[in-house]
């Protein structure tokens, strides 16, 4: 068994890579460790209009739940801020429909696809990655490789076995927990959002709509006195519908790693930290970078040329898409760590009545002279 | 810190931030190496409570 390129993770991310590496004339295998594409889910399934845009696929209505055309903001105080910008709609997918239905395309295309299978350890002769060691079906296999793509997730082995990350600083990690929900009183084509300290500290609410009664009602919390679980059940306490699945998770929201290449790997997804810092949203960016992770490594088998230099391309072209985007995102995400439930309260106020006077609390206009743009590009996205 | 296996999602959530790199998670079964330096980080981490800090005479 030897391959060009090997894909490691199964689910969105390293789809897409095998997918575009497969449409090259290489030789592509993905693996996962799980016995099943796409579970268990750890998203809430919602995605802009961009990401079937950047995959070029017209969106398989089967996996769409439901139609977003815009959203509120809930204030910790109870205002609410309705918007219906353009740059919010898009769909809730059924997530691990998607996963299965993007691995299934990768396998059409050419991929071969082991299952159960976990890498434990990269093959490294002279600093260059060569391949894989699987543990499988009870065996630990070698697995010859030009070229290794880690999309292994938030928990990437294969960017520590590489030696470009060290595993999460926890303030760089958001925790969430989510229940699919039925017999809910909601908006279909609304998303909903709730702030506050006591709901979701350090994160947030959302209730993605799944249908006319059906959602995923999740938070995100950092620096809670409790688990996320806690925060959930108590914000579900005061909903009426029944749950019928738990979805939990750890989203990267620190930006993406220093260096997400080396010799003979590269790295893509979640293990890159390609995650929008304030929404916690990786399927959009997934879809840029991801892409671009498995058509370089297909080139650079073609061209023989598997040094880091050749692969460096991969970040340049990354940053070239969304670099700007993340940047600009890590610095809207330091600003909103900051901002107290009073301030928040303000903001929503401000995006409601487009009254500065709202915003007078002294933090809010010292952080607004920081970044002075910031109100006017909320105004915007909003 | 103790782990208790029942509550687990598996997400792999505290693998990430374990800085020692001694969670592994393996499908739907989760284990915990030698070497723990109680650092917490996966306490904080867990978003079902799963580890918990250990009492004192436990560590
Ligand atoms: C609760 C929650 C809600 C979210 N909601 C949204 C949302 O609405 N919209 C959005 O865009 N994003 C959302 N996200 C973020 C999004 O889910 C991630 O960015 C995305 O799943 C990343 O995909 P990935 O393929 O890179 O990694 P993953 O989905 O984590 O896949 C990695 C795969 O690699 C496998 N793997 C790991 N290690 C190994 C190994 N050693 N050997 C073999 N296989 C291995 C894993 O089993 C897994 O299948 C959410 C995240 C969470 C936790
Ligand atoms: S963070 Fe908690 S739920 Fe997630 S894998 Fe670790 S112990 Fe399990
Ligand atoms: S306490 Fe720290 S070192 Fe110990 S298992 Fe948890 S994260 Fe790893």
């Amino acid at each position: 068994m030897k391959y060009d390129v090997v894909v490691v993770g199964g689910r969105i991310s390293g789809s897409i890579a095998s997918l575009y590496a497969s449409k090259q004339d290489v030789n592509v295998l993905m693996i996962e460790k799980n016995q099943e594409i796409g579970t268990p889910v750890q998203c809430a399934g919602g995605v802009t209009r961009s990401f079937f845009e950047t995959l070029q696929m017209k969106p398989p209505q089967k996996l769409i739940c439901s139609e977003i055309e815009g959203a509120i903001l809930h204030a910790p105080d109870g205002e609410k801020f309705l918007t219906k910008n353009s740059l919010l709609q898009g769909y809730i997918l059924e997530r691990k429909m998607l996963d299965k239905a993007l691995a299934i395309k990768s396998a059409e295309a050419g991929t071969d696809i082991m299952l159960k299978a976990q890498v434990k350890d990269l093959i490294i002769e002279k600093g260059q990655v060569k391949g894989v060691i699987v543990r499988h079906q009870g065996k630990l296999l070698e697995i010859p490789s030009k070229i290794v793509i880690g999309a292994d997730g938030v928990e990437s082995q294969v960017a520590r076995m590489a030696g470009l990350h060290n595993g999460h600083n926890p303030q760089d990690l958001i925790s969430c927990a989510q229940y699919e929900m039925v017999g809910l009183d909601i908006d279909p084509e609304i998303l909903e959002f709730y702030f506050g300290f006591n709901k979701a500290p350090g994160g947030y609410v959302w209730i993605f709509p799944k249908g006319e009664n059906r959602a995923n009602v999740g938070l995100g919390v950092r620096y809670g006195a409790n688990s996320a679980i806690y925060y959930l059940n108590k914000f579900i306490s005061h909903l009426k519908g029944k749950i019928v699945e738990l979805n939990v998770g750890g989203v990267p929201i620190g930006g993406p790693l220093k260096k997400t290449y080396s010799h003979g790997v590269l790295l893509t997804g979640d293990a890159a930290g390609h995650v929008d810092p304030v929404t916690g949203g990786g399927m959009h960016l997934s879809a840029v970078c991801s892409s671009l992770a498995g058509k370089i490594a297909a080139e650079a088998v073609i061209n023989e040329n598997l040094s880091s230099s050749y692969l460096s391309r991969y970040e340049k072209e990354w940053k070239k898409r969304i670099g700007k985007n993340l940047q600009r995102s890590l610095k809207y995400r330091a600003l909103f760590d900051n901002m107290d439930d009073e301030e928040l309260n303000s903001l929503i106020k401000f995006l409601n009545t487009n009254d500065f006077k709202s915003l007078s609390t002294l933090s809010i206009l010292k952080l607004a002279r920081e970044y002075p743009k910031l109100f006017l590009v909320l105004k915007n996205i909003l | 810190m103790i782990f208790q296996a029942d509550l687990c999602g598996y997400c792999g959530a505290c693998a990430s931030v374990c800085p020692l790199g001694i969670i592994e998670l393996n499908g739907y079964k989760i284990e915990v190496l030698e070497g723990c330096n109680n650092c917490k980080n996966c306490i904080h981490i867990c978003p079902l409570g799963a580890f918990q800090e250990a009492k004192k005479d436990e560590i």
